[in-house]
Order: structure tokens, then C-alpha cells, then sequence
């Protein structure tokens, strides 16, 4: 889908312009109350984005409440239904489901609050209710980690999918993105969810390690957490093959992986930056100014060759 | 008749130290948050309840009849997928009458599992725990299902009556109607009788098979009822939605005054408990507390309420229980010389 991939490279650019440009708050937020319902308030890529968010706030002068879901979108809408009670001046929103938020999100149009999703995308309902999405394009790396496991793996072999959450949206679109670009030759042993956690991960690798073993040519870990807890699982299991294992965020995990040649790429995904960037946009449509509907992370792929130019993302 | 006013003198007490607990959080919110004191907040706390009210609701003749149903999050789950992933080929409304079927249905499972087969409600009931969560991951594909349909069940969360909403009304309606049930019909004491003392409930002649498989089909019907809710409100079936509710409606109901040991509670009492365990939640996050801090403060607070409990019902290292064992009728001191 070559659309896709435009829209991927110009919010690449946009995002550069952005980062360029710097923090350029819309004026008149000072004093003016946010509400942030997070997906969780310890994780490994929620917290940092949670500071990010923080730092963006305190840098606006804005009065940031932050709630956590605990990764239950029922959660979640019950407290964006609350944060509407209160008549706040602008809704941040991490969403862990397609319509879960409608209620809530209809009741914040009612009463004029602007809402900005982050890191997830909503359904397709509710993002007509959402001013504006921030956050990485989920599909596109779904797309980029199968072509990278595709040129790695010579374009056939059969592999094992770690993926996140069922039902999740970042789960559905990563998934997606990388069955359509999968390479014909490569074929999908498994599909297990290991719920983006790294305990998990390595408990279901130690399953598909004993049901498949050597057969496994190549791993895709929706994300770098469980991509380790795989690569854990394959060390316990003394195993001497060498499967490709591609994760997706940037995590320190991943990068140490890279180095030591046991993973072979990952997806930077600067959740900081995601908070920080998600704060910024809030602000601006709480000051009444025209905000994207996307303002995207870009995407950038980290293997050995160009690992000495990053830091780890988190 | 004695025991029967010192009973209500105590469920008078636990009323009124929820009362106290409510009359805390609305000092301590009004005096912290500028915005907490308002018609709308409190329709927003009695608006979230809803749907974790009817769990507790379904929890409260078990736990008065000295039953427990662990499932209830998961039969939950299962209605609340039925109830959407139906939509498309019964239609809205009657898709939301089978979802309400499966939470009956698997009310009976446990019944059966409970009353014929005699195993412990505790173990019955994690293990259709299990199933059923299971069973509804097995057919959704571990996919939530949105519904093609999703205004239909938004009108549930919209105002009424200024701190009232559709679901809340429902809630709170069913709560008094099974207060009725309980405290005003012969049904409903003997149900009390069971949870307080099987077999002497059995020689007096209950048919205490029929009392608990009963009330294991109300669980069942009310865990519906709370799925059928959160899918119509939120118009997503997930085979998730239940999967974490479980411990907050034991919480609520225990917060409310209703005992794990049988025989004694209300569903006023669990009214009011899940209302303050949703006011401390609400003060909470208002407030920016971080979710564990929240949990540290509720297992706190249970502690509290529960040596409270002790000191109201004048107990000195005994149980309310074995207090009230030592007033009651005369069958029951017969049976226990």
C-alpha cells in the first residue's frame, strides 16, 4: 500500500518539522487543566511517555491529572466519563479499544472538551470525536518488521508470532501490517499472544521451542520486551540455532541484543517524545488552533549498521 | 424477638459508618478539588457502579447463603460478547435478552456443578471460572467484537433526572428490589437461615438445594445483566470485559457489610458499598493518586471496616456470627448443645 507508506514519510517529515520547530505551545493554556487517562502508570514504554507528558505540561503551565486504566479499557471509560464531569479543558487519551470511549468521547463534544488520542488508535467511531491522533504509525511497522524479516530470512522459512494483547489495536495493526507485507515463501508457524510482557513471552517461547524447535528460521515480537524474553527462553533451552528476532520500540533490551548479534533489528519509538508531542497538540487545539488529525512518530529502523547513531528510545 | 432487633440494629450501624465513609471522601474532596462537590460528579460515580453494582448485586445472596460464585467475571464476559456478536442476526434488543440467556445458563452449570454434584462452591467456581473465560476467548478468536450497531446502548449513560443515568437507575432499582426480596418475604429470610446454619435450615424442612442452586442462577442471570450493560453502553463485546471485576465487586461488597462467612448482608449494604468504593475511586483519581496507592488505600480501609465491624457488634474475639449463633432460636441451640 504505497498510500501508506506517503502518509508514513510525510509525517516523517512533518514530525522533523515539528521537532525542528520546537515546543511552540498555543498561547492562552496557562492555568487551563488536563486530564490524562493513561494505559498504565508502570510499564516499561507507558511511564516514560506518562513524563513525557508531565515535563510538556509543566513546560505549558497546564494542570495535568493523571489517571490510569490499568489496561482495561472499561476503565478507561468510566474515568474519561468522569473527566468530563469535571469539566476539564482538555482530554488526553490512551485507548485500549474501538469503541469503548463513544459514551465518554460524545459527552466531551458536548460539552466543548477537546480530546487527543495517544499511542493507539480508536475506532473508527470514535476517532471522528478525537481532534487528533500522536503517536507511531502501528501498521506501517507491522509492514517495515515483515520486510525486514523478509530480506533477513532470503524471503522464506517458517517463523512464530509474539504478539501483544488480544484485541488491543497497536496487537491488530502490527499484526496486519506485517501479514499483508509478509514475504510469499514465509510461513507463520504460531501466533501467540504474550501480552507485550516479557514473562510471558518467554513462557510461551519455552512452548514453542520444544513444539518446533530448529524449524523456527525467524521470530516477530511485537514488541522488544518480548522479543528478550524469547531470546531468554532460547538460551535456557541451550539450544545452538540462531533464529532472526526482530522486535519493535527501541527498548535498551533490544539495543544490547543487537550488539551482541542475538537480535537482528528493532523500530525506534520514543515514548518521551510521544508525550511530550501528545501534550503539545492537546494544547494547541485547547488554544482553538487547527491541529492534524495525525501527528505521527516517525519510524525508524535500527539494525548493527546503524546502531552507533541512537540511543536507546527507553 | 430480640435477635431480630439487634440484627437490624446492626445492619443500622453498617449503614451509617458507609454514611460516615461517604461523608469523609465529600470533606476531604471538597476541601482538596474545587470541582468535586457537584451534581455531576456524583452522577458520574453512581454512573460508573453500574456495571461492577450488578457483580456485587450477584455476589450477595450467595455470600448470604454461605455460597461464593468466583465466575461471575467471566459469565460477564461471556454475555457481554453474546450480546454483541448477536447484533447482526437477531437485532439489538434481542440480542441483549440471549445475552442475558447465557448468564442464566451458566448460573444453572454452576448450580449443578454445586448442589448435585456437592463439590464447594469455592472450587465449582474457579473452575467455570476458568471455563468460561476460557470459552469465550475459544470463540471470539481473543477478539472484541464492536458493535454494528453503537448507538443503540448509549442513551444507558446519558443524564436523567440530573445525578442519575439509565444504567444507574437500573441499578440501583434492582438493589431495592432484591432489599424487598430479602428482608420482606419468607423466601428471602430463609435464605438467611441457610447461610447461618445448613443443617439446621434442613431439619426445620428447607429444601436447601433449591435455595443455593436458586441463588447460583441469580448470580448467573445478574453477571449477565452486568455484561449485557457494559456491551450495550460501551457497544463493544469484549470476551474481556468481566476479567478483571471480580475482586472490586467482592471489595464493594464487603465494604458494604456483607459477610464471606454466610448469613448475614444486604443489598442495601452492597448499594452503599459499591457507591463509596466508587466515590474513593473517583476522589482518587481526581486527586492524581497512582492506581497501586489506590489499592494499598483500599485494603486498608477493608481492614478498618472489618475490626469496625467486630467493635459495632460488641464481639471481644468473637465473630458477629458466633455472637448471633449464641441468640438465636432454640432449634439452632438444640442443634448446637
Amino acid at each position: 500500500m504505497t498510500s501508506r507508506t506517503s502518509l508514513f514519510l510525510a509525517a516523517a517529515v512533518s514530525a522533523a518539522a515539528l521537532a525542528v520547530a520546537g515546543p511552540s505551545l498555543g498561547a492562552g493554556v496557562e492555568g487551563k487543566s488536563i486530564c490524562y487517562i493513561t494505559a498504565a502508570n508502570s510499564h516499561p514504554y507507558v511511564t516514560p511517555a506518562n513524563e513525557g507528558a508531565q515535563a510538556a505540561a509543566d513546560a505549558a503551565g497546564v494542570k495535568l491529572t493523571i489517571v490510569s486504566e490499568e489496561f482495561s479499557p472499561q476503565t478507561g471509560a468510566d474515568q474519561l466519563d468522569s473527566c468530563v464531569s469535571r469539566n476539564v479543558d482538555g482530554i488526553l487519551l490512551w485507548p485500549l479499544d474501538a469503541n469503548s470511549y463513544l459514551p465518554g468521547l460524545l459527552k466531551a463534544k458536548q460539552a466543548g472538551i477537546p480530546v487527543v488520542a495517544i499511542d493507539t488508535r480508536a475506532g473508527e467511531e470514535s476517532m471522528k470525536l478525537i481532534q487528533s491522533f500522536v503517536g507511531a504509525d502501528k501498521f506501517a511497522q507491522g509492514e517495515v518488521s515483515a520486510k525486514q524479516l523478509g530480506e533477513a530470512l532470503g524471503g522464506a522459512g517458517d517463523i512464530v508470532i509474539l504478539a501483544g494483547q488480544a484485541g488491543n489495536n497497536t496487537t491488530i495493526e502490527r499484526t496486519e501490517g506485517f501479514l499483508k507485507d509478509k514475504a510469499e515463501g514465509v510461513n507463520v508457524l504460531a501466533t501467540v499472544n504474550a501480552d507485550f510482557d516479557q514473562q510471558k513471552a518467554l513462557v510461551a517461547s519455552r512452548d514453542l521451542l520444544t513444539k518446533y524447535g530448529e524449524q523456527i528460521k525467524g521470530v516477530y515480537a511485537e514488541d522488544d520486551a518480548m522479543a528478550a524474553g524469547f531470546l531468554q527462553a532460547l538460551k535456557e533451552s541451550g539450544l545452538s540455532f540462531k533464529p532472526v528476532v526482530i522486535g519493535i520500540g527501541g527498548m535498551k533490551v533490544a539495543f544490547d541484543a543487537i550488539n551482541a548479534g542475538d537480535m537482528y533489528s528493532t523500530i525506534m519509538q520514543p515514548p518521551f517524545e510521544n508525550g511530550r508531542l501528545a501534550i503539545e497538540t492537546l494544547a494547541k487545539a485547547m488554544a482553538g488552533e487547527t491541529v492534524d488529525p495525525v501527528v505521527p512518530l516517525p519510524n525508524i529502523i535500527v539494525t548493527k549498521e546503524n546502531i552507533g547513531s541512537y540511543e536507546p528510545a527507553f | 424477638m430480640s435477635g431480630v432487633n439487634l440484627r437490624t440494629m446492626g445492619h443500622l450501624v453498617v449503614q451509617y459508618r458507609l454514611l460516615a465513609m461517604l461523608a469523609a471522601i465529600a470533606i476531604f474532596g471538597g476541601f482538596t478539588l474545587d470541582d468535586f462537590l457537584t451534581a455531576n460528579t456524583l452522577r458520574s460515580i453512581l454512573d460508573r457502579a453500574a456495571v461492577v453494582g450488578f457483580l456485587a448485586l450477584a455476589l450477595t445472596p450467595l455470600l448470604i447463603a454461605g455460597q461464593i460464585d468466583l465466575s461471575i467475571g467471566s459469565i460477564m464476559s461471556m454475555s457481554a460478547f453474546t450480546t454483541i456478536a448477536m447484533q447482526p442476526f437477531a437485532g439489538s434488543l434481542p440480542a441483549a435478552f440471549i445475552g442475558l440467556c447465557v448468564g442464566i445458563a451458566a448460573g444453572l452449570v454452576n448450580a449443578a456443578i454445586v448442589v448435585v454434584l456437592k463439590v464447594n462452591s469455592l472450587v465449582a467456581t474457579l473452575a467455570t471460572l476458568l471455563i468460561y473465560a476460557s470459552l469465550v476467548l475459544l470463540v471470539s478468536n481473543s477478539q472484541p467484537v464492536s458493535s454494528t450497531d453503537p448507538m443503540f446502548g448509549l442513551p444507558l449513560t446519558s443524564t436523567m433526572l440530573g445525578i442519575f443515568t439509565p444504567r444507574s437507575m437500573l441499578f440501583i432499582g434492582a438493589a431495592l428490589v432484591m432489599f424487598v426480596w430479602l428482608k420482606a418475604t419468607p423466601s428471602g429470610r430463609t435464605l438467611y437461615a441457610v447461610g447461618s446454619n445448613l443443617s439446621a435450615a434442613v431439619s426445620a424442612g428447607v429444601n436447601a438445594n433449591a435455595y443455593i442452586g436458586g441463588a447460583f442462577v441469580l448470580s448467573g442471570l445478574l453477571a449477565g445483566a452486568a455484561g449485557v450493560l457494559q456491551a450495550l453502553s460501551s457497544a463493544t463485546g469484549s470476551p474481556l470485559a468481566g476479567s478483571v471485576l471480580l475482586i472490586p465487586a467482592i471489595t464493594a461488597v464487603v465494604i458494604g457489610g456483607t459477610r464471606l462467612e454466610g448469613g448475614r448482608g444486604s443489598s442495601l449494604a452492597t448499594l452503599g458499598g459499591v457507591v463509596a468504593f466508587g466515590a474513593l475511586t473517583t476522589l482518587s483519581e481526581y486527586n492524581g493518586v497512582p492506581s497501586y496507592t489506590q489499592a494499598v488505600y483500599t485494603g486498608l480501609i477493608l481492614i478498618l471496616l472489618i475490626t469496625l465491624d467486630k467493635v459495632a457488634s460488641g464481639g471481644e474475639g468473637k465473630t458477629t456470627r458466633a455472637r448471633r449463633g449464641a441468640r438465636t432460636t432454640p432449634t439452632i441451640k438444640a442443634r448446637n448443645p
